[in-house]
C-alpha cells in the first residue's frame, strides 16, 4: 500500500494504517532523538511525542512534500524545541568534556578497540551538544542520519546553497572543538 | 590555495562534491602543508565515527504504546471539549431562560376579562339595585362610591367561590 493511501485511511480513521506507517518511520525519528540527545529513554519518549503530533496534524498534509520529509520537519521541530527547554539542564562545558577526555585517554591505553570507538563517539557528541541547535542538526541529519542535501535541504526549508554553507561551518566547529583532544599524543590523531 | 579555502573543500570531499579541478588544487595544496594534511584527517576521524557509530533498538512494544497513548489522547479531548463547551453553556442558558420568560410575559395570550352585571349597569350609569337609591342620594357621593365598590366586590366573590 502506498504512502499517500496510508495516510489517507488514517485520516478516515483506520488506525492500523497509520501503524504501518510508524513501524515505517519509528526507528529513522528515534535515531534523529537519539543522536541529538543521546539518552534512549528521552529518544523513545520525543520519538512517540513526533508521532502523536503527526497523527493529529495529517489532515493539514497536503503532499507537497514526501510524508518521510514533511514527518521528519515535525521531528527536527519537536526535538529542537526540546533542547531548547532542557538548554541549561543539558549543557556542559566543554572544558569538562576535555577533562573526562583526557582520562578516557589513560584508560584508553588499557581497553580494547571497541570501547575506544565508544569513547571517540562520547566525546564527539559531548562536543555536538556544545554547539548551537541548528548546527547539531544540521550534523545530525547529514553526518549520523546520511541524508543527502536536498533532504536536507527540504527537511529544514534552506536553499542547498544554505546547507552547503551550514553544514561546513558546523563540521568547521565541531572539528576546531575535537582538535586539541586529538593532537595531544604528540601528533597523533588517537582519542 | 588559502588554508581557509582548503578546509571548505576538505569538508566538501567528504559529501564527494568537488570537481576534478577542485580536487587536483587541493591534492596539491595538501602536498605542501602539513597543518591542512592534519585537519583532512581529523576531519576524516571526525565524520567516520559520527557514521559508524551503533544506535540502540527502537523498543518492540513502541507502536503499542503509542497506540495507547492516542486512546488516552482521544479521551482528553472528548472531555476537554465537553468542559470547553458545558463552560460556554452557562451564561447562554442564563440567557435563554431569561429570553423565554420575556417570551411568556409579553406574548402569552391574557385571560379575557368580563365585566360583571354590576359593573356593567355602572357603566352605563345605571343603578344595579333600585332599592337603596333614597339611601345613596341621602349619604352622598362618597357613601354612593363606596357602596357601587362593595357592590362590585359582593358579586365578584360570589362568582369566584370555590366548589369542590
Amino acid at each position: 500500500m502506498e504512502e499517500k493511501e496510508l495516510v489517507q485511511r488514517t485520516i478516515q480513521g483506520d488506525e492500523q494504517a497509520f501503524g504501518v506507517l510508524v513501524n515505517k518511520y519509528k526507528t529513522k525519528v528515534f535515531n534523529l532523538a537519539f543522536g541529538l540527545t543521546r539518552d534512549r529513554e528521552i529518544a523513545d519518549d520525543l520519538a512517540q511525542e513526533v508521532f502523536i503530533k503527526v497523527y493529529y496534524a495529517l489532515e493539514k498534509f497536503k503532499f507537497k512534500s514526501a510524508f518521510g520529509t514533511w514527518l521528519y520537519r515535525i521531528a527536527v521541530n519537536h526535538i529542537r524545541d526540546h533542547l531548547r527547554k532542557t538548554k541549561k539542564m543539558k549543557h556542559i562545558p566543554f572544558e569538562d568534556v576535555h577533562k573526562e577526555s583526557r582520562l578516557s585517554e589513560e584508560e584508553s591505553n588499557r581497553r580494547e578497540s571497541s570501547r575506544e570507538k565508544e569513547r571517540k563517539i562520547q566525546l564527539l557528541h559531548r562536543a555536538l551538544q556544545t554547539l548551537p541547535k541548528k548546527h547539531q542538526i544540521i550534523l545530525t541529519l547529514r553526518d549520523i542520519q546520511g541524508h543527502s542535501y536536498e533532504e536536507i535541504a527540504s527537511i529544514l526549508k534552506l536553499s542547498p546553497g544554505t546547507v552547503d554553507s551550514r553544514l561546513h561551518r558546523a563540521r568547521k566547529m565541531l572539528r576546531e572543538k575535537i582538535a586539541p583532544f586529538l593532537t595531544q599524543r604528540g601528533g597523533t590523531h588517537e582519542m | 590555495m588559502k588554508c581557509k579555502r582548503a578546509e571548505t573543500l576538505i569538508s566538501r570531499a567528504l559529501d564527494g562534491l568537488l570537481t576534478s579541478e577542485e580536487e587536483e588544487a587541493l591534492q596539491r595544496h595538501l602536498k605542501e602543508c602539513p597543518a591542512c594534511q592534519k585537519r583532512k584527517e581529523e576531519y576524516s576521524i571526525m565524520t567516520e565515527t559520527l557514521r559508524d557509530q551503533d544506535f540502540p533498538q527502537v523498543k518492540p512494544d513502541f507502536w503499542e504504546r503509542l497506540y495507547n497513548r492516542l486512546e488516552e489522547q482521544r479521551e482528553y479531548d472528548i472531555w476537554s471539549l465537553w468542559k470547553r463547551w458545558s463552560l460556554r453553556a452557562v451564561p447562554l442558558s442564563i440567557a435563554a431562560v431569561v429570553i423565554l420568560a420575556l417570551g411568556l410575559v409579553l406574548f402569552l395570550p391574557q385571560p379575557k376579562y368580563e365585566l360583571n352585571q354590576t359593573e356593567t349597569l355602572l357603566l352605563q350609569d345605571r343603578l344595579p339595585y333600585p332599592e337603596p337609591l333614597t339611601f345613596l342620594e341621602e349619604e352622598g357621593a362618597e357613601n354612593k362610591s363606596m357602596q357601587i365598590i362593595f357592590t362590585a366586590m359582593e358579586e365578584r366573590r360570589d362568582t369566584r367561590r370555590y366548589f369542590p
